[in-house]
């Protein structure tokens, strides 16, 4: 099969030009559902940088004075150890509240540049036996004011609350999004039989004389993937606000302390993007090739 | 260059449109092919190109078993084969160069290709004053002239033309014969289904009478009844 890139390239905008207007639905609808879809992506990222520290049944840190010393610190490990109402804890040494820390600001380089470990408060990450409110306020009170302490800081309902908030919008994306891709899908169909449809003379003679079905195919499968890139390319501006405006704007350091860490970081973004572009290639693919098969091979 | 051997086309409610028919054809042969309407002219002819395949029998295309071509072969095979319809089947948003350039375009030729031979075949057939014209500026006969143009273009060795002159004046189908018999001393073999009896009764030339389906008479140097 010869292609000539001009004529493909010409048949491609002369179909997108003869449905412009269902072409421009596509491509919005495409863009929203795409969008949606990466937002959940980027709000489940933020919200998962925003509460790493309370992963795992997590219930209350206990954040020690950088300069405690060894006997103090031993004595905060002791009563973790011989609690009976502390099922596991963790220790967090200055190294590695470096590393989470760098992870958590990798986008502000003149922040992590100045911190070093040694200024790092190191730390006891603690699961209680039972994480109702009332035991785990009771249990993080007894480690308060202890020599060597610095600050303990309990994952209080507002945390969890803001957990299933985030669970239940992030359903809410995803459940929107794939619907909306399903009637990108089925738009992107309808273009494309539309296309087949308004060219039947010309796809006869084609035939006729011999074209190929991948030379005949393929102006209509373009038609569709362009519908798609162009989607995908306004659900990444509509992503890079939603990152800069809302994600960012929640998690300056004047905002709430919750938060605070509730961000994306760009190879989180880049993923999400990248996916949202293979999301709509395959979208496109399916739509096409259905129309293809379904209307033109038959 | 056309073999066919009890070849047999029944399509959907038991209908036969060929039955048993065996017939050869060779290189440069110019064929009518005649009969009533429903006596399957069309569907030989169709059955020439693989639009339609038959239930029984082998056909062979310039020594090849086209039942056996797999389907991506199939626009190979067409490539060899000019088709020229009844009502044109002109693209009216093109004009007569575009038309025959469509043709090869489709089947990736190169563009040096179709601006050599583009204008050669439209002087061929007598239209080079109107190459910019589209296909509603034209008479009915220029717009035949055209469709052979586009069929011949790639030079296939086989032409099928089904009621070529159908909606056509006498006078207008004479000069489509005269062109379509030029073509056939080029050493094309021309194949053409036709209810014009003087069409066939002046050619004088091979004709293949079709009646419900089966061959009735294979007349060399024929006449219509």
């Amino acid at each position: 099969m010869s292609l000539n890139p001009v004529y493909v390239l010409r048949e491609t905008g002369q179909n997108l030009w003869r449905n412009v207007l269902s072409s421009a639905a596509a491509v919005i609808t495409i863009g929203v559902s795409l969008w949606l879809f990466g937002g959940f992506f980027l709000f489940n990222y933020a919200v998962d940088n925003a509460t790493a520290r309370w992963e795992g049944g997590i219930e209350f840190v206990v954040w020690m004075q950088p300069e405690a010393s060894l006997e103090q610190d031993d004595n905060i490990r002791t009563s973790i150890e011989t609690s009976p109402s502390i099922r596991s804890w963790t220790y967090v040494d200055q190294d590695e509240t470096l590393e989470e820390f760098q992870e958590i600001f990798a986008d502000t380089p003149e922040l992590t540049e100045v911190v070093s470990a040694e200024i790092l408060p190191p730390s006891y990450r603690v699961v209680p036996v039972d994480p109702s409110p009332d035991v785990v306020a009771e249990l993080a009170s007894q480690f308060v004011d202890r020599p060597g302490v610095q600050e303990v800081v309990s994952a209080d309902k507002t945390i969890r609350d803001i957990q299933n908030l985030a669970d239940r919008v992030t359903r809410v994306f995803l459940v929107g999004s794939v619907i909306l891709l399903t009637a990108a899908t089925l738009l992107i169909l309808t273009n494309v039989v539309s296309a087949i449809r308004s060219r039947g003379a010309e796809i006869e003679i084609m035939k006729v004389v011999g074209a190929t079905n991948w030379f005949i195919r393929i102006p209509f499968m373009l038609e569709g993937l362009v519908q798609a890139v162009l989607g995908a390319m306004g659900a990444w501006i509509g992503l890079r606000i939603l990152d800069d405006t809302v994600i960012r704007g929640l998690s300056q350091p004047d905002s709430l302390q919750l938060m605070q860490g509730f961000q994306v970081d760009r190879s989180e973004f880049y993923s999400t993007s990248l996916l949202v572009l293979v999301i709509a290639v395959v979208v496109s693919g399916i739509g096409s090739a259905v129309a293809v098969t379904r209307y033109l091979d038959a | 260059m056309i073999k066919l051997s009890s070849v047999t086309k029944v399509y959907k409610g038991a209908v036969v449109a060929v039955r048993d028919v065996t017939v050869d054809i060779g290189k440069g042969e110019f064929v009518f092919l005649v009969g009533p309407s429903g006596s399957g002219k069309s569907t030989f002819i169709r059955l020439l190109n693989r639009e339609e395949r038959p239930e029984h029998g082998t056909i062979y295309v310039a020594g090849k078993d086209i039942g056996t071509l797999g389907a991506w072969r199939v626009p190979y095979l067409r490539r060899n084969i000019g088709f020229i319809f009844q009502d044109f089947k002109l693209l009216p948003k093109k004009t007569v160069a575009e038309n025959v350039a469509f043709a090869l375009e489709v089947i990736g030729k190169p563009r040096h290709v179709v601006r050599k031979q583009v204008p050669a075949i439209v002087e061929l057939v007598g239209l080079s004053a109107k190459m910019e014209n589209f296909p509603h500026e034209l008479s009915g006969g220029e717009q035949q002239r055209v469709s052979v143009a586009r069929a011949f273009v790639n030079r296939p060795p086989i032409l099928l033309a089904d009621e070529p002159t159908g909606n056509l004046d006498p006078q207008t189908s004479v000069g489509i014969m005269k062109l379509l018999d030029r073509i056939n001393r080029t050493g094309t073999t021309v194949v053409m289904a036709t209810h014009d009896r003087s069409i066939v009764d002046t050619m004088r030339r091979r004709v293949i009478e079709l009646d419900r389906g089966s061959i009735v008479r294979d007349q060399a140097r024929g006449v219509y009844e």
